[in-house]
């Protein structure tokens, strides 16, 4: 039984990170009833940045690049975490912009929508950077193992885990005591009445879509590491925030994280016995819980049922 | 001999229940009328019959035979036809086509693949007939989208009838119809009175009261009162509240 | 609504004028083609995507059914090909047969658990297949070479007993293919005119209703899929065959992706030749404006949002409204809305 624990704890770790990828996902479709597929090419795009950043050529102006340049890689790695997603949120202002044309239509739109934008920025990533793999660098402090029982740990993804964490209670921490928290939940509960309670919907949308893509992009600089970067990284972040969002439920916090957790643990014990195979695992739990139960195991009943 | 039969149906849907107790059975060639204030269960009821929703309890029976559990097109091809409360055509197809897939002899050929449907005049002189029957002889080609609305609710009928049926259950067929538009229904269904069996629920008082033999009257989950329109009125519950309002 | 209207003659017919004069028009191409600055192979291309597309305009134009993974069965036929004419036999009708039965086995397998549902959920699903036939092409290495994928695929000859095609050439393969599309085209329309096609459409508008009228919607849709995935396998078999080869790429979600989006963007939703339509403006974008930059999808990527904001009914749409009275874009807007309901 011993034998499982590494993977285990790496399914525990993937579920974690699995949780921070669906949570700007489900921001959206909790508020915006928005399937938005766009999701997984904004998780890669923040990769992308995220490199670009912190290797030779930082998008930055001249001057500022030298200096940049000679930072240790800590504080850029540090920096980069959050100017990218910040930079990535600018394309999603330009994704949720094309979407209001199809507010209030059927949520088909939405998804053809935002897989056509998903399309788009896939190809741009490709143009910008080509199709080869890339490698993120790490800081030193996070990156390679220690020992711990007899076995050999990845640092990283106990760094990455414990970000996660830290990231999903700060955004739920958020969702519940602020006031920005309420109106955003109050506008997934009852849009028009928020809308007569004064507030401007659609720069409430807006905002949550951002933020959605932030979080995207954050996770994608996060994953990059253990999942490497190519311009297709993509899928492999939407198709688990969509299984996590059915096994959770819609509308459903902490639901969601613990479905994150049972589809990290599931993928992390598959891969004790068949370790190539292992995120095919995530599609096989998705085809075998659509199949058999599309309600979720905490949600009410979801905007995917229309 | 009752056509259908409903004893003790039950429905309820995670921790609402919408049905409570519903025992009903209505004979052979009578016109059935259900009325009962908005969410009272009924068209919860028509989906119970048409298989639609499966009962929590209870039974349904088909002219005898027990077709709880049966899924939607197995009950219809045993004879049960339906309109919906809210309009579903085939706002694609013309007047002609809506009503041409609904006849049984098309239906017989649905996995056909060898020979156009286009070429073929008696299916579309079928067609033709029905909807002459409910007034639309002159729009069989007129897409359902542009009709009217008036004609799209004839046309929701035509296609009930079209099937053939045994059984035909109506659902609010005056919806949203102005005083003309009702009479037309009214005169329509008359004329199908006896020649099949109907069960229509409406909120339209005179249309019920001047075509159902009888009426069962449902509220909170349960049919609380059930006669001849006459008893009914003179029913006090049905006085009381604002059911019966009108001679 | 792919079919054309039931009143036009053409709706009846086995052969339609278009048709012959879409036929005819082809038949001429390696003729000039060269002298348009193309060559012979983008024939050859064009008729293989436009056999797929129509296909696979089966399941989301006529059945209204949104299949984003449907790269997996062009790709089981590709591969079915060349394991055929490596382990079975290198005959050529004996591996176009194998690999169809294999997209349509494949297809049936699917549709099988994805038929009950519609909408996101269904989207999702196809996606979700689409990924583990992927996988298991890229890392089933002793079958399908993984990434390196199926090399050395050769061109049969087209023997018919009496006669034999050297299919070697390019301009030859081309009137193979243009054979084959010319049956495709001539059973599709069929299928799309017919009984069964009728009963597609009104799943299309009204699942609800349609079950109600007594038909079992489930089987319809399964065995719309089936069929779709089998034709499609068949064009992965002709484009294994013209490339040589056979890889994952094919079944990825990008390029699932692009066959939905020459679809849309040809008017698959409201005609019958909107794929092929799509198929050419894809190819032709990139090989013409490919030529001057590299950001040639890109741009048709954006087209392809264009057309989904304002103009769903691509460009047979355009086209038709434009000889008819109403814009079609009413019925663009209805088949996008009717793909993704949920009821």
């Amino acid at each position: 039984m011993l034998d499982l624990l590494p993977h285990l704890v790496n399914g525990l770790v993937l579920g974690l990170l699995f949780a921070l990828i669906a949570l700007g996902f489900m921001l959206i479709v909790g508020l915006m009833e928005q399937i938005n597929l766009a999701h997984g090419s904004l998780f890669a795009l923040g990769a992308y940045m995220g490199l670009q950043f912190i290797g030779p050529n930082p998008p930055l102006p001249a001057d500022l690049t030298t200096y940049w340049l000679q930072l240790p890689l800590g504080w850029r790695y540090a920096l980069a975490l959050v100017i990218a997603p910040c930079l990535v949120g600018v394309v999603g202002i330009a994704v949720e912009v094309c979407m209001r044309r199809t507010y209030g239509k059927d949520p088909l739109y939405g998804l053809l929508l935002t897989f056509g934008a998903a399309m788009v920025i896939e190809e741009g990533i490709r143009l910008i950077w080509g199709t080869r793999d890339y490698v993120l660098e790490v800081p030193r402090a996070v990156s390679g193992a220690f020992f711990f029982q007899d076995l050999i740990w990845s640092t990283y993804r106990f760094y990455a885990a414990g970000t996660a964490a830290a990231v999903i209670g700060l955004v739920w921490l958020m969702i519940e005591k602020t006031s920005y928290g309420a109106i955003i939940k109050a506008g997934a509960h009852d849009s028009e009445m928020v809308r007569a309670l004064g507030i401007n919907l659609s720069r409430l949308r807006l905002s949550v879509f951002v933020f959605g893509t932030i979080l995207a992009a954050f996770a994608g600089i996060i994953l990059a590491p253990i999942w490497g970067i190519r311009p297709h990284m993509g899928v492999d972040a939407v198709v688990p925030a969509f299984l996590v969002i059915v096994l959770g439920g819609v509308g459903s916090f902490w639901g969601a994280v613990a479905a994150s957790i049972l589809v990290g643990l599931a993928i992390g014990l598959s891969a004790a016995y068949a370790s190539e195979w292992s995120l095919l695992s995530m599609y096989l739990l998705l085809v075998a819980v659509v199949t058999f139960r599309a309600r979720g195991l905490f949600g009410k009943k979801s905007v995917l049922e229309a | 001999m009752a056509l259908i039969e409903a004893e003790g149906v039950h429905v309820r849907f995670r921790d609402r229940v919408v049905l409570e107790q519903i025992d009903l059975s209505v004979p052979e060639g009578e016109l059935h009328g259900i009325m009962g204030p908005n969410g009272a269960g009924k068209t919860t009821f028509f989906n119970v019959i048409t298989g639609r929703v499966k009962p929590t309890r209870g039974r349904i029976r088909l002219d005898g035979e027990d077709i709880f559990g049966l899924s939607t097109h197995a009950i219809a091809n045993k004879g049960v036809a339906r309109s919906f409360q809210i309009m579903t055509l085939f706002d694609d197809f013309t007047a002609r086509e809506n009503v041409m897939v609904a006849l049984p002899a098309f239906r017989a050929r649905g996995f056909e693949v060898r020979r156009a449907v286009a070429g073929d005049a008696g299916l579309a002189e079928e067609a033709d007939a029905v909807l002459a029957s409910v007034g639309l002889g002159e729009k069989v080609a007129a897409t359902a989208r542009q009709l009217p609305y008036g004609d799209r609710r004839a046309l929701e009928i035509a296609v009930a009838l079209a099937q053939r049926p045994r059984v035909l259950c109506l659902d609010e067929p005056t919806s949203g119809l102005g005083g003309d538009g009702a009479k037309r229904l009214v005169e329509l269904i008359g004329r199908l009175r006896g020649k099949l069996t109907i069960v229509v629920i409406e909120h339209d008082m005179e249309f019920l009261f001047s075509l159902a033999d009888r009426i069962s009257v449902i509220h909170w989950g349960q049919v609380v009162a059930r006669g001849t329109p006459r008893e009914l009125q003179q029913n006090e519950w049905v006085k009381r509240s604002n059911l019966g309002r009108f001679a | 609504m792919t079919a054309a209207s039931s009143t036009s003659p053409d709706a009846a017919r086995l052969v339609t004028p278009t048709m012959l004069v879409l036929w005819l028009a082809l038949a001429t191409v390696p003729l000039w083609i060269a002298q348009a600055g193309l060559y012979p192979y983008l024939g050859v291309e064009i008729l293989i995507w436009s056999i797929y597309a129509l296909a696979f305009n089966l399941v989301l134009g006529t059945a209204g059914l949104p299949s984003f993974g449907h790269g997996a069965y062009f790709g089981v036929g590709a591969y079915a090909f060349g394991l055929c004419q490596f382990n079975l036999s290198p005959n050529l009708w004996v591996s176009l047969a194998a690999a169809t039965i294999a997209a349509l086995v494949a297809g049936i397998l699917v549709a099988l658990f994805i038929s009950h549902r519609r909408g996101i959920y269904y989207a999702f699903m196809t996606i979700a297949f689409a990924q583990i036939f992927w996988t298991i092409a890229i890392k089933a290495y002793d079958l399908t070479g993984g990434e390196d994928g199926l090399l050395r695929i050769e061109r049969p000859p087209a023997d018919f007993g009496i006669i034999s095609f050297d299919l070697r050439g390019n301009v030859a393969l081309f009137y193979f293919v243009l054979a084959v599309f010319v049956l495709a085209v001539v059973g599709l329309w069929r299928l799309v005119h017919s009984p069964y096609g009728r009963v597609l459409a009104a799943i299309r508008q009204s699942e609800m209703r349609a079950s109600h009228l007594g038909y079992p919607v489930w089987l319809y849709k399964a065995s719309v899929f089936a069929i779709s995935a089998a034709l499609c396998g068949l064009a992965g078999a002709l484009f294994a065959m013209a490339q040589h080869s056979a890889f994952p790429d094919v079944m990825n979600l990008t390029q699932s992706g692009y066959v939905v989006m020459m679809v849309l963007v040809g008017g698959g939703l409201v005609n019958f030749w909107g794929p092929v339509i799509g198929v050419a403006v894809f190819l032709l974008t990139r090989d013409v404006i490919g030529a001057f930059t590299n950001s040639w999808m890109l741009w048709f990527g954006l087209l392809f949002v264009l057309v989904v904001l304002f103009r769903p009914e691509g460009i047979a749409g355009l086209v038709k409204s434009s000889f008819e009275r109403h814009s079609l874009r009413g019925q663009g807007l209805s088949a996008l809305r009717l793909i993704f309901r949920s009821g």
